[in-house]
C-alpha cells in the first residue's frame, strides 16, 4: 500500500468510493464532473501552482495492484477566500449568591478562529481495506507531508469530525437550531455545504451567542460528540495529539479537533534518514515512510530498523517510495495498533 | 359610593390584604408588610414632592367604599419608568436571515432584553375585588390615574405604558417562564415573581439572558404565551385599550405579557374629560355615567356618578357626590364619559 496524490485516471475509482461513501460524505460527492474538477485542482496544488489559501492535497491509498482503495485530504489554509464558521462552546454564569441562585450555561459563540490553519479532511476507506495499517498509513500520511513541508501549511491542523445524525440524516442539533435560520433540512444544507456554499449558510445563522438550554435537550446531548463512524478516525488523531478545544461544527454541533503542528506526534518525532537496503527482521517495528517530495509524493508503512542515521528498509518498500539507497526519506515509528481510520 | 383618594399609612392592613389577594404577575404589589409600608411612604412623599419633571415618583390610590370604610381596590401610577433603577423589557424583532447567494430572505423573531421603554410613565399595581371585576368601579380605579394625569401634566411623561400580567395556569405554571427564566434561576415562576416583589425587580432581570432568544427556538407552548394576556389581566387590558393604548412589540420578561402604550396627549380620559364649575343640586337630572375628580394632589379624589353634563357650562353633583369629592360649590372638577 502507498499513499501518492491523486492523479486524472483515479477518476473512476474515486467516483466508485464516493458512491460506497454515500450523500452523507458531502467532501466526497458522487458527482463526475466535481470530481474531476476537485483531481485538476489537487494535481495543480501538488505542482505548487496555487496560494496556499486555494491549496487542496488529495491523496489516494493505492495497493500493489495499483488499485485505489481510500482517499485523505489535506487543505493549505481555511477560512482565507470565505468565511470560515464555528461555534465555540463557553460559559455563561448567571449568579445571585444572596438568592443561592448559580446557574452555569453553556453559550455558543460565532467566531472565525480557524481562519488560516490547515484542516485535514474526506478520508474514506473502502470498507473491505479496513485492516492492519491501512487506516492509520492513509491518516497520518498526511501529517507527515506536513512533518516535511511545514511553511506550507498552518501553525495548527483541524479536523471537522462529522456530528450526530440519524440514518435519514436528520441532526438533532440542525433541527433546533440551523433549520430556523435556513428553513431547510440538514441533509440539503449539508449538500450545499459540500458543494461549497457553507459560509453562506452560515451568514444566515445569528452572530450573537446562543444559549444552548434554550436548545431541545436531543441536541443539547450532541454537541461536541462525533459520529459513532467517525470515533476511529478521532482516536487515531488524539493519538497524535488532536484534542477538543471545545470548537464544534455550526451544522451539527461535531467536534472540531485541533493540534499545533509542532506538537504531533508524527510531526515530532520524524526524522529525515538515509534509506538503506537489507532485511528487517520479522519482528522489527512498523514505520511510517515519506519519500520526502512533493509531486511525486509517496508514503508508505514498513518493518523498518533504524541504525544512526539510516533506516533499513526492505526491497519492495524502496519501490514503493521510488527511492534508491542513499536518499534520504522521512520516517516515523508508526503508533502501536490501534482502530481503523474509516471517514473524517 | 366609592371614591378613590391617595393612600395613607393607616391603610397598610387593608393594602396587605388586597396584595394578598392580588394576581402573582402584579409584582409591585407584594404581600410583606414592610415593602407596603415603603411603598406608601414613597406614595406619600411623591404627593407632597413639589415636582417639576417626572421622575422616581410613586403615586399609589386606593378605592375606599365611603360607608365602611373597606379598601376595594388599588392602583399606581409610576411617573417616569429606569429612573431609580433600569427598566427592562423584552423586544420581539424580527432577526434578519439574509443571503443573497442563495436567494434568501427571512426574519426570524427574536426577543432581546432591552431598556428602550425608559423615561415613560408605567401604570401599574392594578387591583379589585373578584366581585367588583367588570363593573363601573374597576374602570374609575383604572382611569382615575388617567385623570389625575390630565390634572398635573409636568408630573409625567410624554407617554404611558403598562405591562399587562401574562399567561399563567391555575396552579401557577408559566410555559413562557419554563422555556426562558427557569434555567437561568432555577426557580419556579411563582416564587420568582414573589422574589421580584420583595427583591428589586431589576435584581433579577439582570441574571436574564442578554443575548437575543430566537422565538422558533421556543417550545411551542411558550411561543403562544407571546403577547397573551392572563384571564384575569384582560379586564385592565380592554379598559387600557378602550382609552386609546397599543400593544407594541415589548413583552414582560417573566411571562411574556404584553406592553401596552399610548402617548399621552392622545389618551381617551385626557384629551376628553373637561374641568366644570360644581353646583350642589339636590335633584339630577342623570343623563348618563361620568368619572368626576378634581384637580387635587394630596388631596386628590375620583368617583364615578350619574350626571346632567352638557358641553360646557357648570355641572350639577348631589352634596354626597361633593362630600367625596373634597369639593364645594363653584369649585371646578373634571369630568369624563365612562
Amino acid at each position: 500500500m502507498i499513499v501518492r496524490p491523486v492523479a486524472l485516471t483515479d477518476l473512476p475509482a474515486l467516483l466508485y468510493l464516493a458512491r460506497c461513501a454515500g450523500p452523507g460524505f458531502t467532501s466526497l460527492p458522487a458527482n463526475e464532473e466535481r470530481l474531476a474538477h476537485r483531481i485538476r485542482w489537487a494535481q495543480r496544488t501538488f505542482a505548487g501552482q496555487v496560494e496556499r489559501a486555494d491549496a487542496d492535497y488529495l491523496f489516494v491509498l493505492e495497493d500493489d495492484d495499483r488499485q485505489v482503495v481510500g482517499i485523505s485530504a489535506l487543505t493549505g489554509a481555511i477560512g482565507l477566500r470565505e468565511a470560515w464558521y464555528n461555534y465555540r462552546v463557553g460559559m455563561t454564569v448567571s449568579s445571585a449568591p444572596a438568592l443561592g441562585i448559580e446557574r452555569r450555561i453553556p453559550t455558543l459563540f460565532l467566531n472565525n478562529e480557524m481562519t488560516g490553519q490547515s484542516e485535514i479532511c474526506s478520508l474514506y476507506l473502502h470498507p473491505e481495506q479496513r485492516y492492519a495499517h491501512n487506516g492509520r498509513l492513509l491518516s497520518l500520511a498526511r501529517l507527515l507531508f506536513v512533518a516535511e513541508f511545514p511553511q506550507m501549511f498552518g501553525e495548527k491542523l483541524i479536523a471537522e469530525l462529522r456530528g450526530h445524525a440519524d440514518e435519514q440524516g436528520c441532526s438533532p442539533f440542525w433541527d433546533s437550531l440551523g433549520r430556523h435560520f435556513f428553513k431547510k433540512d440538514f441533509s440539503y444544507a449539508d449538500q450545499l455545504s459540500g458543494m461549497g456554499n457553507k459560509s453562506f449558510i452560515a451568514e444566515l445563522m445569528p452572530r450573537q451567542p446562543l444559549y444552548t438550554c434554550l436548545l431541545t435537550e436531543q441536541a443539547q446531548a450532541v454537541i461536541g460528540k462525533a459520529h459513532p463512524n467517525s470515533e476511529p478516525a478521532m482516536r487515531i488523531l488524539n493519538a497524535e495529539g488532536f484534542s477538543h478545544k471545545g470548537y464544534i461544527d455550526i451544522f451539527d454541533a461535531g467536534p472540531v479537533i485541533e493540534a499545533a503542528v509542532s506538537d504531533i506526534r508524527t510531526v515530532r518525532d520524524s526524522r529525515a534518514l538515509t534509506l538503506s537496503i537489507g532485511t528487517p527482521d520479522a519482528q522489527a517495528p512498523f514505520w511510517l515512510i515519506h519519500n520526502r517530495r512533493l509531486e511525486s509524493c509517496r508514503v508508505t508503512s514498513a518493518r523498518a530498523h533504524q541504525h544512526g542515521h539510516s533506516l533499513l528498509v526492505d526491497r519492495l518498500t524502496a519501490k514503493r517510495l521510488q527511492v534508491q539507497p542513499g536518499d534520504t526519506v522521512r520516517a516515523v515509528p508508526l503508533p502501536k495498533r490501534g482502530p481503523q481510520a474509516v471517514a473524517a | 359610593m366609592l371614591a378613590l383618594r391617595p393612600v395613607q399609612l393607616t391603610d397598610l392592613p387593608q393594602l396587605q390584604r388586597l396584595a394578598r389577594e392580588s394576581l402573582v404577575g402584579v409584582t409591585s404589589l407584594p404581600d410583606d408588610t414592610e415593602r407596603l409600608r415603603q411603598k406608601i411612604l414613597a406614595s406619600c412623599a411623591s404627593f407632597e414632592a413639589d415636582v417639576q419633571s417626572p421622575g422616581g415618583e410613586s403615586y399609589l390610590f386606593v378605592l375606599q367604599d365611603q360607608e365602611s370604610g373597606c379598601l376595594v381596590g388599588c392602583s399606581e401610577i409610576l411617573a417616569s419608568t429606569g429612573c431609580n433603577e433600569p427598566f427592562y423589557s423584552l423586544r420581539n424583532r424580527p432577526f434578519s436571515s439574509e443571503s443573497r447567494e442563495l436567494n434568501i430572505q427571512h426574519g426570524v423573531p427574536a426577543l432581546s432584553l432591552c431598556q428602550d421603554l425608559s423615561g415613560q410613565t408605567l401604570l401599574r399595581g392594578f387591583h379589585i375585588d373578584a366581585q367588583r371585576v367588570r363593573t363601573s368601579q374597576s374602570e374609575l380605579l383604572s382611569r382615575a390615574r388617567l385623570m389625575f394625569i390630565a390634572a398635573h401634566p409636568r408630573r409625567f411623561a410624554e407617554s404611558v405604558i403598562t405591562e399587562i400580567v401574562g399567561f399563567s395556569t391555575e396552579d401557577g405554571q408559566s410555559p413562557f417562564w419554563d422555556a426562558i427564566g427557569q434555567h437561568f434561576f432555577d426557580l419556579p415562576y411563582v416564587e420568582a415573581e414573589r422574589l421580584c416583589g420583595l427583591q428589586s425587580r431589576t435584581f433579577l432581570a439582570e441574571l436574564m439572558p442578554q443575548y437575543p432568544i430566537y422565538v422558533p427556538m421556543l417550545p411551542p407552548a411558550a411561543q403562544a404565551c407571546i403577547g397573551r394576556v392572563h384571564p384575569d389581566g384582560q379586564e385592565a387590558f380592554d379598559i387600557l385599550e378602550r382609552e386609546g393604548f397599543e400593544t407594541n412589540s415589548y413583552v414582560d420578561l417573566f411571562d411574556g405579557g404584553p406592553t401596552l402604550h399610548a402617548r399621552t396627549a392622545n389618551i381617551r380620559s385626557i384629551t376628553l374629560s373637561r374641568l366644570a364649575i360644581a353646583r350642589q343640586s339636590p335633584e339630577i337630572d342623570a343623563r348618563g355615567r361620568f368619572l368626576v375628580s378634581n384637580d387635587g394632589l394630596g388631596s386628590y379624589r375620583a368617583i364615578v356618578a350619574e350626571l346632567d353634563v352638557r358641553a360646557d357650562g357648570p355641572v350639577g353633583l348631589s352634596p354626597d357626590m361633593l362630600v367625596a369629592l373634597g369639593v364645594t360649590d363653584g369649585e371646578p372638577v373634571r369630568v369624563v364619559t365612562l
